[in-house]
């Protein structure tokens, strides 16, 4: 029996051991301080700055009226004050028009072609023309969501008089025969910044915790005078080892994440309808999992920069895979499957679903699920890496260059 | 051999022995220029997984979701029996979305006592909130007019051809120039994996300049360029440049040609910008380098703004859109003007003087850097490494 105390003492003195250590490393190398303090804290400022407006508003558009009635001017007036859209200015023709939009003064034509009141007195219908410019497809998004809104307030105006002079005074006088109604759930004024960040600073936490474990398997691979510090690793064994620097990098993370998860929220007026507590919980998989990824990624890293070169660009196929940019459901099988592994495609799913439409942890437990299981998949392919390879690189932590 | 190719040899030598050249310089951009437009081939994201909750189960309710379901960018696929069951699956993630139809919906319509018909859309997922919001509407607004026109139709005894303008008298048409498909793909893809290839040319060109101060090599570098940063740097940098320009012009086959992504003008001046990025991304590059001549901070700095340029250049939330303050900082970035230069020359088509100006910001970044080099002179000539 004695036997077995006498271990695990051991143990938990190792690991005690390993967890100082590792602490001191990191506070020794501003590389990896960066990573797990201005990455976290910094990013995700300058990035919802970036996005603070939400909504593209006001797109400058230029008239093009052959008409020259009261209703064509009435309806320029309305499109002009819708949110989307901007008159900036009549053109007598398309083709000057299009020197607006070419010069980009403008970037859509609004064409009222002749006719166009006549049209609509004799009850016929009447067309109108709008140009857009491609090159953004938000623009074009506000342009036509004023420009339907517009179309169906004047038409159901229009409509309601027409009918009355067809001799139906009843449903004219019905306003609305079928009133539709469109919610909008989560991000309630479906604002760009309150859509794309909540993904992106999961994205953003998973990214700091593998580049700076990555950048610490590199430092142990680097002349330790040319790192300033130790890196001989006599330990226990590799599961306590990692178990031990799994705890000193969450000891450090917290912080960061509470900046992340309750602060920068809070700041940016984000959706914030989840509960802080289930929201941790949710995330201690995920955190666990990177931290495994970033022990994998450490069997490529030869030198302490080389984590820029091998990891910095996967953050954009992160977030294409995570389905926030792009829908999961529509990845080709091969793409999905990828995504599937990433640990902060379910952790920022879960999390947003958490954040933004208040889902508990039941409601988003298939997500919280997966993540467990990417961690004890990762955990063990780290343990393997650990143990059979970057230990055969360097038998006692150090590589002669 | 003179004592520039000396270096450019040398520097070639490396990029073929070292893993890590070859990965962060060929493999590292081919892999990811594949992903993205291979993920997004289809354009536009179909069956966009929704419910619908019909508490009517009329023979009118039903219509409405056979047409729900006959939507090529909606699948029906929970058909719920409550609120609350509708609202969990979209909680959890399983549906984006649903159509309400509200109990006594056809006897109210009949009876003119206006039911009201509600759809609810995820808007914390922006693309399939946006496609199935514009969807819904669409069945709804189509229901409404069929209604009213059957309606109208039934009481005055006026054919279709008559009621129908007076439905909907307004017809706006709207002409998405360019990319009438309004493919996803054409938006974002020329912009992303330009960026993609400008975050690498970053790294790799901070990685190899200012390798040199920290393994201490750079003295012997600047000896055998005479003592010239500029023959040195040059050297060390031409074979790169070499290869990422066959980069570049692949990926530009890649999309434009091998893709059929829209190209509406000159082929020409397509390639010439392509050609000019590369060396405007060494140029800034090098430029960080020389302000900073530290491995780690100049990498930073390049992967800080290499993936912010993402953001940054707007190939999603128009610059005209962000604060001026932080939209300004959109011209510090090559990939703003490759991604212009594609508006322009390639999308829309539009005549080469609209344009001027971003070519020759192209020059201003590959020149840029002189104006410092005599700041990593200095570091070359006593490199100290600081971890």
């Amino acid at each position: 029996m004695s036997n077995i105390f006498h271990d695990i003492a051991r143990c938990f003195s190792a690991a005690g051991r390993v967890y100082g250590r590792e602490l001191r490393n990191i506070f020794h190398d501003p590389g990896v301080m960066l990573f797990f303090f201005f990455l976290p804290l910094a990013y995700p400022v300058i990035y919802s700055l970036i996005y603070d407006p939400e909504l593209v508003r006001d797109v400058p558009v230029v008239v093009v009226d052959a008409d020259r009635t009261s209703l064509s001017r009435e309806f320029t007036r309305r499109f002009n004050a819708t949110e989307g859209a901007q008159v900036i200015g009549y053109a007598p023709t398309l083709a000057e028009a299009k020197r607006a939009v070419d010069s980009k003064e403008a970037f859509a034509v609004l064409e009222i072609p002749k006719g166009f009141e006549r049209r609509i007195g004799r009850n016929e219908q009447s067309p109108v023309a709008l140009y857009c410019e491609m090159s953004l497809l938000l623009r074009y998004r506000a342009l036509l969501f004023s420009m339907t809104d517009l179309q169906m307030s004047m038409g159901a105006e229009l409509m309601a008089s027409d009918i009355a002079s067809l001799g139906v005074e009843s449903i004219a006088s019905a306003a609305d025969p079928m009133p539709v109604e469109g919610i909008q759930l989560g991000n309630l004024q479906s604002g760009f910044d309150s859509f794309i960040m909540p993904g992106v600073l999961i994205l953003i936490l998973q990214q700091s915790i593998i580049l700076a474990v990555g950048m610490l398997g590199g430092a142990k691979h680097e002349d330790p005078a040319l790192v300033g510090y130790d890196p001989i690793n006599r330990s226990f064994s590799t599961a306590v080892d990692m178990l031990a620097k799994a705890g000193a990098y969450i000891t450090l993370l917290i912080l960061p994440l509470i900046w992340l998860i309750h602060f920068v929220p809070l700041i940016f007026d984000f959706p914030m309808a989840g509960n802080a507590l289930e929201i941790f919980i949710f995330l201690l998989p995920m955190i666990l999992a990177s931290i495994c990824v970033g022990y994998v990624v450490q069997a490529f890293c030869s030198e302490r920069e080389s984590i820029f070169v091998i990891w910095v660009a996967t953050s954009v196929a992160f977030l294409f895979l995570s389905g926030l940019t792009w829908p999961r459901y529509a990845l080709t099988p091969v793409w999905r499957i990828l995504s599937d592994l990433i640990p902060a495609t379910w952790g920022l799913n879960g999390f947003i679903l958490m954040n933004s439409n208040g889902s508990t942890l039941a409601d988003v437990s298939e997500q919280w699920h997966n993540l467990w299981i990417l961690l004890a998949f990762y955990a063990v392919v780290a343990w393997a890496v650990q143990r059979f390879i970057i230990r055969r690189a360097t038998p006692c932590g150090i590589k002669k260059k | 051999m003179s004592s520039f190719l000396k270096i450019a040899f040398s520097s070639l030598e490396q990029i073929a022995a070292r893993p890590l050249f070859w990965t962060g310089m060929i493999i590292m951009p081919v892999l990811f220029i594949f992903f993205l437009t291979d993920e997004m081939k289809e354009g536009l994201p179909e069956k966009a997984p929704a419910g619908i909750l019909d508490k009517d189960h009329t023979s009118l309710s039903r219509k409405v979701t056979r047409n729900l379901a006959g939507m090529q960018l909606v699948e029906i696929t929970r058909e719920s029996d409550s609120f609350t069951q509708a609202m969990n699956d979209v909680k959890s993630g399983r549906t984006y979305g649903f159509f309400l139809i509200p109990e006594n919906y056809q006897a109210d319509l009949l009876a003119g006592r206006s039911p009201v018909v509600t759809f609810y859309t995820n808007m914390t997922y922006f693309v399939p909130g946006t496609l199935l919001y514009k969807n819904f509407k669409t069945t709804a607004v189509y229901t409404k007019a069929g209604t009213i026109t059957n309606l109208v139709q039934s009481a005055t005894g006026a054919g279709a051809e008559q009621v129908t303008p007076v439905i909907n008298p307004i017809n706006v048409v709207a002409h998405p120039t360019g990319n009438p498909w309004l493919n996803y793909s054409y938006y974002l893809n020329p912009g992303f994996t330009a960026g993609v290839l400008e975050l690498m040319i970053f790294l790799m060109t901070a990685y190899t300049i200012c390798e040199e101060i920290k393994r201490g090599t750079s003295r012997s570098l600047l000896e055998q360029a005479s003592g010239s940063i500029i023959k040195a740097v040059t050297a060390r940098l031409l074979p790169q440049t070499i290869i990422w320009c066959v980069m570049a012009m692949a990926m530009e086959s890649w999309l434009f040609a091998w893709n059929h992504y829209p190209m509406n003008g000159s082929w020409l001046w397509l390639t010439v910008s392509t050609l000019l990025f590369v060396p405007a991304c060494q140029g800034f590059a090098l430029f960080v380098c020389c302000v900073i001549p530290n491995l780690r901070f100049a990498l930073s700095i390049c992967a800080l703004t290499g993936v912010l340029a993402f953001s940054l250049a707007a190939f999603s939330f128009p610059v005209q859109s962000m604060y001026g303050s932080i939209g300004i900082f959109s011209w510090i970035l090559p990939v703003r003007i490759y991604f212009l230069i594609y508006i322009d020359q390639a999308l829309d088509g539009i005549a080469l003087y609209y344009s001027r100006f971003y070519y020759a910001a192209y020059f201003i970044f590959i020149l840029l850097p002189l104006t410092m080099m005599w700041r990593l002179k200095r570091h070359y000539a006593t490199p100290v490494y600081l971890p």
